[in-house]
């Protein structure tokens, strides 16, 4: 099993970084269909062309497109992430601070999300088809359809402003500890549960029926184990098959598509770095923040390869 | 006059510019506000205009000193440097440690700062300023003549990558900044310019006076000013929090400390404020922040302005190169109903010339254009185009703007001209920015942001002279042309009112742009903040804000 796993990765990950080459190319190629320049968003439309181009010259973003992207990935394979061309600092930091915002978020979200979600979808599989089922399933599916931009807002108003329960704002104050910080956190976690509880759910429910019904849980039933052993050991370990698929694949969106509640919680994390950084033409770092991203992705995918390779035992043992 | 002293006391020290504006005062031409506006601009001083008026010009600091001001501002786009700059939120980072020559008040009075007075020749051609004495950097270095030279100069010289050279160019040329003695400048202008103060002031944001020798890129790391406040972090992207600097030459800031947080929108700063996370938001539009024009838990500071939509007709390109169809279509807009719908009321009637009712020099006695659709009719019969006709009209996704377009659609429906919208991005309305390369400049029709100016010269020479860069009209008149030289050129408030009213007249006849609204500068803060100061450039004054 080790060597397969082995080749597996292997496989898997040199695709992967295919993958983010390509993605890098594409970024480049794609940022010189926007309209106008570095100079230009940086000085505004109204600035003197001559001020335009002499602050271009000055960056070094008048030379032409394939020296730019050579000068940048020559710099960014050797761990040089560059200058950003907006804020004249190194992209390094703004990166790691950013991705770090990110995975907290992320992080408080997924602890809040996927023990909920995994267990009323579970719990609904069990009482399938009465009215708890029913309440968990439609309500799942109607908080998924709500965006971000109104249930955040909604939190905002009843929890931040007219409870004045939490705050509004998920950057805490400078030094503040841990607890602190995930106080901040809860706030815009809620707007992302609504999204990813109903669809993790309905996911868990979906394979726990099909396990329910399988001979192996028939089986398990018929030769004496506990309702406890056999919900534990047979029925989740196969339902949940998908469903740890399906987490997998949100944790990209979970560090890196937040824009929408990272600017209303005014929250600095990776998304609206990327945004920021695409409306300046800001190249070296918008880069470096999808790539961020894309790895985030490519790694999540890979995980929960080997997750569901390692959990899976027809994946596992040798040969077939 | 309340004491016959205090004006001959005032007469012999103003030079000969000043006197005229004295003897404006005395006959009865300017006011007492014209007198203190157009008199700032030259040079009188607050004492001498005080006492003529009979009334002391001081300001008043009442709060309680100690307070942590938290300020939400918007994000800034780029690096803090000061040669570059041209963002509301950079251009309020540089003003909280940065100092100007003179400051723009938020009622366009020129007051002193970092100049203690200033006078032209008389043809105004050469502007000196004497520099004031006793200033200290915070870096330790003691202001002389050399840091104003140096700062000035390069913000007007073409390689530097400046965004204030649009202002200087054909003002001020880099080699026209000298230095007399150590607390002496002139200003050699390239052409004679009655509002040359304005450019050196906080009008000009860019213009904060730096150590000389100094690297702008190398600014973000020290914020190295002469302001009543020094840097204590700067955080890119996130905010910079402020302490008072302890060897300030002014009265001392009253604030313990400053937060200034960046917020990428409007609408998480408005929350912010409501759930009590910051005291003051920097400024709001109308559109996205009613719930709190309406709070009364908020206070709105509210501030006349020049800032505007400047709707332009292509005048070489049909139908709009008929004046008579360009005149119908600025005669088909409800004004006030537009002014309400839009901004709840709080913004002056545009009457298509630049000159914006708060500017002293504007001619309010030429007629306001009102609607009139049966005149528009008529003039649309007169141009052969009873049957009507099609344009289209390109703008941004920005403010009211989208709503402004639809507006104006409905209006030129009454008459038969059918506009087809076309609202993009500000990116791509803006395009390159050049002639050809670009849907603001080069659109049949269209809608375009100005933010606001102290004083009318670039609304009226970008825009609208034969040789402007930003002509989006294609407007070219020679008669316009020199009334705008003539207009630059005078010294004199009376002179200058006049020539305003002849351009303002010209322009209501041709028409090449419609000037529907000035809007107000609005800011917030929570109720129990005192003594913050904006102005309509979006600049904040927190040396004498307190909280609580």
């Amino acid at each position: 099993m080790g060597r397969q796993l082995a080749n597996l990765l292997a496989k898997r990950l040199s695709i992967s970084l295919l993958t983010l080459l390509l993605l890098s190319v594409l970024v480049f190629a794609g940022g010189q269909l926007l309209p106008g320049n570095v100079g230009r968003a940086i000085l505004g439309p109204l600035a003197d062309a001559a001020s335009v181009a002499a602050l271009n010259h000055k960056l070094g973003t008048d030379l032409p497109v394939p020296v730019m992207y050579w000068r940048w990935i020559s710099h960014f394979v050797t761990g040089d992430f560059g200058t950003s061309y907006s804020f004249q600092l190194p992209v390094a930091p703004f990166i790691g601070h950013a991705l770090f915002n990110s995975l907290k978020l992320a992080g408080v979200a997924f602890v809040i999300v996927v023990p909920l979600s995994i267990f009323g979808g579970v719990y609904a599989a069990m009482h399938a088809r009465s009215w708890i089922d029913k309440v968990i399933s439609i309500s799942g599916l109607s908080m998924t359809v709500i965006p971000e931009f109104v249930s955040s807002i909604a939190f905002i108003l009843i929890f931040g402003v007219w409870l004045n329960w939490l705050p509004v704002s998920a950057t805490a104050p400078a030094g503040a500890g841990p607890l602190v910080q995930v106080y901040h956190l809860i706030l815009p976690s809620m707007p992302l549960v609504f999204i990813l509880f109903g669809y993790i759910a309905r996911m868990a429910r979906a394979g726990t029926v099909e396990a329910l019904d399988s001979d192996y849980t028939r089986t398990a039933v018929l030769k004496g184990l506990t309702w406890r052993v056999v919900i534990f050991r047979h029925v989740l370990r196969n339902a949940l098959l998908p469903t740890i698929t399906v987490v997998a694949t949100q944790l990209g969106y979970l560090v890196g598509g937040l824009v929408v509640v990272e600017s209303l919680f005014r929250y600095q994390g990776i998304g609206s770095l990327i945004l920021t950084a695409a409306r300046g033409k800001d190249f070296p770092m918008l880069e470096a923040g999808i790539l961020t991203v894309g790895a985030i992705y490519v790694l999540a995918t890979v995980g929960a390869d080997v997750l569901y390779t390692v959990l899976n035992p027809r994946l596992r043992g040798g040969g077939r | 006059m309340n004491d016959k002293f205090q004006w001959l006391r005032a007469r012999q020290i103003a030079n000969e510019t000043q006197n005229h504006v004295i003897d404006e005062y005395l006959a009865g031409h300017i006011g007492r506000r014209g007198l203190l506006r157009h008199g700032s601009v030259f040079g009188l001083s607050a004492a001498v205009m005080g006492g003529l008026i009979g009334a002391p010009l001081r300001e008043a600091r009442a709060g309680t000193p100690g307070s942590t001001v938290r300020v939400a501002i918007v994000t800034p786009t780029g690096a803090i440097n000061p040669v570059t700059v041209a963002d509301i939120g950079g251009l309020v980072l540089l003003q909280q440690t940065g100092e100007f020559l003179i400051i723009d008040d938020p009622d366009l009075m020129l007051k002193p700062c970092l100049a203690t007075s200033w006078s032209a020749n008389k043809d105004g051609t050469v502007w000196t300023f004497k520099i004031r004495q006793g200033v200290k950097f915070i870096s330790g270095k003691m202001l002389t003549a050399d840091d104003v030279v140096y700062s000035i100069a390069r913000l007007a010289d073409p390689k530097q990558g400046s965004n204030a050279l649009s202002a200087f160019k054909g003002v001020l040329d880099p080699t026209g900044v000298k230095k007399v003695d150590d607390h002496t400048v002139e200003f050699h202008l390239d052409a004679p310019n009655g509002n040359f103060p304005y450019l050196v002031s906080s009008d000009n944001y860019n213009a904060i006076i730096v150590p000389a020798g100094s690297d702008a890129g190398a600014y973000q790391k020290t914020f190295d000013g002469t302001g009543p406040f020094k840097l204590d972090t700067f955080t890119a992207g996130q905010g910079a929090t402020f302490v008072p600097n302890p060897d300030y030459w002014g009265p001392k800031a009253l604030p313990a400390h400053t937060q200034l947080t960046f917020f990428a929108d409007q609408q998480s700063a408005v929350l912010a404020l409501q759930g009590g996370q910051v005291d003051v938001i920097q400024q709001i539009a109308v559109q996205g922040a009613q719930g709190l024009i309406n709070n009364p838990q908020v206070s709105i500071i509210n501030i006349k302005a020049s800032t505007h939509r400047q709707v332009h007709m292509r005048t070489d390109v049909a139908p709009f190169t008929d004046k008579r169809v360009r005149q119908a279509m600025a005669l088909t807009l409800d004004r006030p109903a537009i002014v309400k719908g839009l901004f709840r009321g709080l913004a002056d009637l545009g009457n298509d010339s630049p000159f914006a009712p708060v500017f002293p020099s504007t001619d309010k006695s030429v007629p306001q254009r009102a609607m009139d659709i049966d005149k528009a009719k008529g003039l649309m019969a007169a141009a052969g185009l009873s049957g009507g006709t099609e344009v289209t009209l390109t703008t941004e996704q920005l403010q009211e703007i989208p709503d402004y377009a639809v507006l104006i659609q409905n209006a030129a429906a009454q008459i038969g001209i059918k506009i087809n919208l076309k609202i993009e991005t500000s990116d791509a309305y803006y395009g390159q920015a050049t002639y050809g390369n670009s849907d603001w400049l080069d659109s049949q029709m269209g809608i375009t942001d100005y933010g606001h100016r102290g004083v009318p010269n670039v609304f009226l020479s970008a825009p609208l002279l034969s040789t402007g860069t930003w002509n989006s009209a294609h407007f070219k008149n020679p008669d316009y042309d020199s009334l705008v030289a003539s207009y630059t050129a005078s010294t004199d408030l009376s002179v200058q009112r006049a020539t305003a009213g002849k351009i303002q007249t010209l322009l209501l006849d041709e028409t090449p742009i419609i000037f529907g609204y000035f809007y107000n500068y609005l800011a917030a803060t929570a109720p129990n903040v005192t003594g913050v100061k904006v102005n309509a450039i979006s600049q904040v004054f927190l040396a004498g804000a307190s909280v609580g």
